[in-house]
């Protein structure tokens, strides 16, 4: 019996989030026919392509397209005054 | 003036070598004390805390931490902590502790914290014993949160958390995850033993500012929210304590 195709996304999500290569819970996933649509925010560089890699491995026949934003962390400009 | 630098989430893994060093070149001319609101790892593992803690190391100003539920995820939370004890960070659970800045006592308590929800919709100990456990954990970790603010012989006082105490630092989120993201417990126990900083993590898609239903603020330093290295506070002590500071007055 094959998955309903309004379940897949969650199930990405999920193991992409449970891939210790990953372990990146903020990921959003769509799929649009064989077309997956990730986005989000990542660390760094490497793991913006490792997404691509693992999502890539779970969807064989997918068009990946990853739309992950890498999150700066450079330093602050100003200070707050909070008291 | 105190200038308190923090930021949270900073979820180091494979491939986060570099990913904090730069920001932090020139953190101790512009602040006086680094804190950490937790989730600094990704699984919780030793071989990630150790690539952050390689990069803390050698920071000259005070480094000031709690866990998150991320570094819980593998059960090495003692390994991750130790590791960065060993990098010159003062990891806190359920404790306070307090640095001397210049003649003005900073008390910090800090927590991980825990879900539940908030006011007018926060989950009880009751039914399931995974519900029992659930708000139980909340409720034990909040009350040790008050007794460690309570404890804290300080000028000014600092509560360091991952979860939220308020709803207001998760506008962004969505409305369905809130129970996860924090509990209105932890805003009971800063607003009843008093404090004149809240900072946390945990709420990326949140919002910055907020304050406690007493007024105290709390500022969500979310590394993916805040998008910076970390992000600076600064605290005025009382005008007494600054006096005697000075060596005006005792």
């Amino acid at each position: 019996m094959s998955e309903p195709a309004d379940y897949l996304p969650d199930r990405i999500r999920e193991q992409l989030f449970h891939d210790p290569r990953v372990a990146e819970q903020d990921l959003k996933v769509d799929v649009k026919e064989h077309r997956v649509l990730l986005g989000g925010n990542v660390s760094s560089i490497q793991l913006r392509h490792t997404i691509t890699e693992v999502a890539q491995e779970l969807l064989p026949g997918y068009e990946i397209v990853n739309e992950t934003t890498v999150v700066p962390a450079t330093e602050p400009e100003d200070e707050e005054p909070v008291s | 003036m105190i200038r308190i630098a923090a930021v949270g989430d900073l979820h180091y893994g494979e491939g986060s070598q570099g990913i904090l060093k730069p920001g932090l070149e020139h953190l101790p001319d512009r602040a006086d004390l680094l804190l950490l609101a937790g989730d600094l790892t990704r699984r919780g593992k030793p071989e990630e805390v150790q690539v952050l803690a390689d990069e803390l190391r050698g920071v000259s100003i005070p480094m000031i931490a709690v866990l998150g539920n991320h570094d819980y995820h593998s059960g090495h939370e003692a390994e991750v902590r130790r590791l960065l004890e060993g990098a010159g960070v003062r990891v806190l659970e359920g404790e306070g502790t307090t640095v001397d800045l210049e003649g003005v006592r900073v008390g910090i308590a800090g927590t991980k914290g825990f879900g539940g929800g908030f006011r007018g919709a926060h989950g009880s100990d009751f039914g399931e014993p995974e519900m029992k456990a659930f708000v139980g954990h909340t409720k034990m970790l909040s009350n040790r949160l008050a007794r460690a603010l309570a404890g804290l012989d300080a000028d000014l006082r600092i509560a360091l958390l991952h979860y939220s105490p308020i709803e207001g630092t998760l506008e962004g989120e969505r409305l369905e995850i809130y129970p996860f993201l924090g509990s209105y417990l932890m805003a009971e126990a800063v607003d009843n033993a008093g404090a004149d900083l809240v900072v946390h993590g945990h709420a990326h898609h949140g919002t910055e500012k907020g304050r406690t239903p007493a007024g105290i603020p709390v500022r969500n330093v979310a590394q993916p929210l805040i998008r910076h290295a970390y992000n600076i506070y600064t605290l005025n002590a009382h005008r007494e304590v600054l006096a005697a500071a000075a060596g005006g007055i005792s």
